[in-house]
């Protein structure tokens, strides 16, 4: 039987037995899969004879056991039991799909729109690259002022609990047919980004068409709206709001307008004092506030139709959760120990 | 499959429990619910449309005069040459009908079209330090931030250095009302803090407009900066190509059916590259100036919000969905498809 046809065939079933088989030729299983398809593949082993195929792999698992330490040190990820296997790939490679598609997509979002605003006013400067944006704010803008929100919420969000990934392993497939990362989703992120530039921009310059407004305080006006704008996109998208998760979001912005105050401050920049003059005014938090609300009508009401009228797996077993929540607090306490944990 | 080590091993490898590190910190997870889209909406839609409408009566009720008067102050068919002449009569007169009371304080502005204070290498030509500070003198720094209008001929600094100051808008307005004449008040028209911490009060100007090439007004070399108010208002660079510029106030009322007569000094010369010039008189308001577009923004937006509201309304009775029901699982759906 050659190659090919072994290949075929594997692909064919469910479950391939192999048995008396060297570690090399396990390494040729799982690079048979791998140059043959484009899944992805996962080993798990426990021994020295398993340490070719668990580094074979895209995925390589080790057990550190009875057989010693030798598949551990070869592995992507240790573990004490072949059980574990289970929550490893439906709890924590769900929940990491689903934070790093989300970070990324919306890394890409809060960086697009900042920018986005800095080029619509391109087209007001004779087409030079001049910023109204104070220099200290767009260094501070990616380091201060928008950063930690989208670390935690990177770190700490849970789309489902680890009770619901285990009893619907289903759920597992959104990660496998791509859902929460693709092409489709990056250009919604890049349009709503496109959106909220425009918005950002466009809205303060017709009120300010033809008044005496300065370059500094109009910087001011965007860097707070930008910065307000995506903090409160990720609050919409938050879906477990921790302490922390509060903490960061309400702070950034917190963050934000002490910076922007304390820069306009500084008597040798150029925008000194502007934040104070324009505060002082109506106008501008009247333009704050219809800036933000307007940014994110589109966002809010995608979000209200999609989750409602085409709800995914995972929207629909969020709701079963919440329901479930609220049958669990009416009745008798159940305890959720660590040692319960599979 | 028994487990690995000794229980004491086990426990001192056991890494310490929190409630963070275990990721199980106490959470709400809040659902985006009907009654929740719908309110919101309802919300917006309540509290903008009221905004809105104040603000449009605001604006509706400010008494804004602009008018243009750089076509018609030069009547020469030469313009650039005639602007440039520094021997011509620069005056022009102009006249304007007051259609509604105007309460004071009423503002003077000047109002430029196509004057692009925000192109990069203009709004980077000054020096701040040297605004500020009598005693800065270092030509190479100054030549590099103020270039090109940093020294003159013979390469003695020019204080205030700059494209920005050089530029200095010169024309002059003298207003009077039924034939009397009225002041302006040129008074505290710049920021308070520019006055007080941008501009040195034992700064005074040097070398000033001696150059070749005439960029705008000249300024009084005996004033400290810190008291030339028009050069702080025009240093302010505006945002925008089309902006105006404080000039000044007049304190008294002004009647309607009053004419106002303006003897306009037209120095300034915006013909070399297409702008225009405007005197602008208007009365203040909380919402700023003349301008109907952020109460009808606001008016809009809470009108299609509501619109919104009762969009979503219609949707959910027309197709709900009950929260949380298994059946709406894919898997669930195929299985109910697969048994029909």
């Amino acid at each position: 039987m050659s190659i090919v046809q072994l290949f075929e065939v594997a692909i064919a079933c469910d479950v391939v037995l192999c048995c008396r088989v060297a570690p090399l030729q396990k390494a040729g299983i799982v690079d048979l899969i791998k140059k043959r398809t484009s899944d992805m593949t996962l080993a798990i082993g426990d021994g020295a004879n398993d340490v070719s195929m668990i580094q074979m792999a895209d995925v390589g698992i080790g057990i550190s056991g009875q057989e010693g330490r030798q598949a551990v040190m070869a592995s992507d990820f240790a573990m004490g039991q072949f059980r574990f296997l289970v929550p490893l790939l439906l709890v924590h490679g769900h929940w990491n799909y689903q934070r790093m598609s989300y970070m990324i997509l919306y890394n890409f979002y809060r960086n697009a729109t900042f920018v986005f605003v800095l080029f619509w006013y391109v087209l007001y400067t004779g087409y030079t690259l001049s910023t109204a944006i104070n220099e200290w704010s767009s260094v501070l803008y990616s380091v201060v002022y928008t950063s930690a929100p989208t670390v935690i919420v990177a770190i700490l969000d849970k789309d489902l609990s680890r009770r619901t990934l285990l009893k619907y392993p289903q759920l597992y497939g959104a990660g496998q047919r791509e859902e929460s990362y693709n092409l489709r989703l990056f250009i919604f992120i890049m349009v709503d980004s496109v959106w909220q530039s425009v918005v950002v921009f466009f809205i303060p310059y017709l009120a300010y068409k033809n008044s005496a407004i300065d370059s500094a305080s109009l910087g001011d006006l965007w860097t707070l709206s930008v910065v307000i704008l995506v903090n409160i996109h990720l609050a919409m998208d938050v879906i477990r709001w921790t302490w922390i998760t509060h903490a960061v979001i309400w702070g950034s912005i917190v963050a934000t307008w002490i910076c922007v105050i304390i820069i306009d401050s500084i008597p040798t920049l150029p925008g000194f004092w502007a934040i104070y003059e324009v505060m002082g005014t109506a106008l501008f938090w009247a333009l704050l506030l219809a800036v933000i609300v307007v940014g994110m009508i589109p966002h809010f009401a995608a979000k209200a139709i999609r989750e409602h009228f085409m709800p995914n797996d995972i929207q629909i077993a969020r709701e079963m959760e919440k329901s479930q929540d609220s049958r669990d607090a009416n009745q008798p306490e159940v305890q959720m120990s660590t040692s319960t944990r599979a | 499959m028994s487990v690995s080590g000794s229980e004491s091993a086990a426990s001192a490898n056991k890494p310490k429990y929190s409630k963070f590190t275990q990721q199980e910190l106490p959470a709400c997870k809040p659902l985006l619910t009907p009654g929740i889209v719908i309110g919101a909406f309802s919300l917006i839609g309540i509290i903008f449309v009221p905004i809105g409408l104040a603000s449009l009566s605001a604006s509706q009720e400010i008494v804004e005069l602009i008018d243009r008067y750089d076509e018609e102050c030069v009547t020469a068919s030469d313009k650039i040459g005639f602007i440039q002449d520094s021997k011509a009569n620069k005056a022009c007169t102009r006249k304007i009908t007051v259609p509604k009371p105007m309460k004071g304080p009423i503002h003077v502005y000047y109002q430029l079209e196509n004057f692009y204070q925000n192109h990069r290498r203009y709004v980077q030509s000054r020096s701040d330090q040297q605004l500020r500070d009598k005693d800065y003198k270092d030509p190479k720094a100054v030549a590099k931030a103020c270039d090109p209008e940093a020294t003159t001929g013979d390469g003695s600094l020019i204080v205030p250095c700059g494209l920005i100051a050089w530029s200095l808008f010169n024309d002059t307005y003298a207003f009077s009302v039924n034939k009397k004449s009225v002041t302006v008040n040129k008074k505290d028209i710049a920021w308070a803090s520019d006055k007080n911490s941008k501009f040195g009060s034992n700064v005074f100007p040097v070398n000033f407009q001696k150059g070749g090439l005439i960029g705008g007004g000249n300024l009084n070399d005996k004033l400290p900066l810190s008291e030339q108010e028009d050069l702080i208002v025009w240093m302010r660079t505006a945002a925008l190509p089309t902006f105006r510029k404080l000039y000044g106030r007049i304190e008294t009322d002004i009647m309607a059916s009053d004419e106002i007569t303006v003897v306009i000094q037209n120095n300034y010369n915006t013909y070399s590259f297409g702008g225009t010039k405007a005197v602008v008189l208007s009365t203040a308001s909380w919402i700023g100036g003349k301008n109907n577009f952020i109460g009808v923004a606001y008016v809009a937006v809470g009108g299609i919000c509501l619109l919104l509201a009762m969009g979503f309304v219609v949707l959910y009775v027309v197709k709900p969905r009950a929260l949380g029901d298994p059946a709406y699982l894919s898997w669930n759906k195929e299985a109910a498809e697969y048994s029909h």
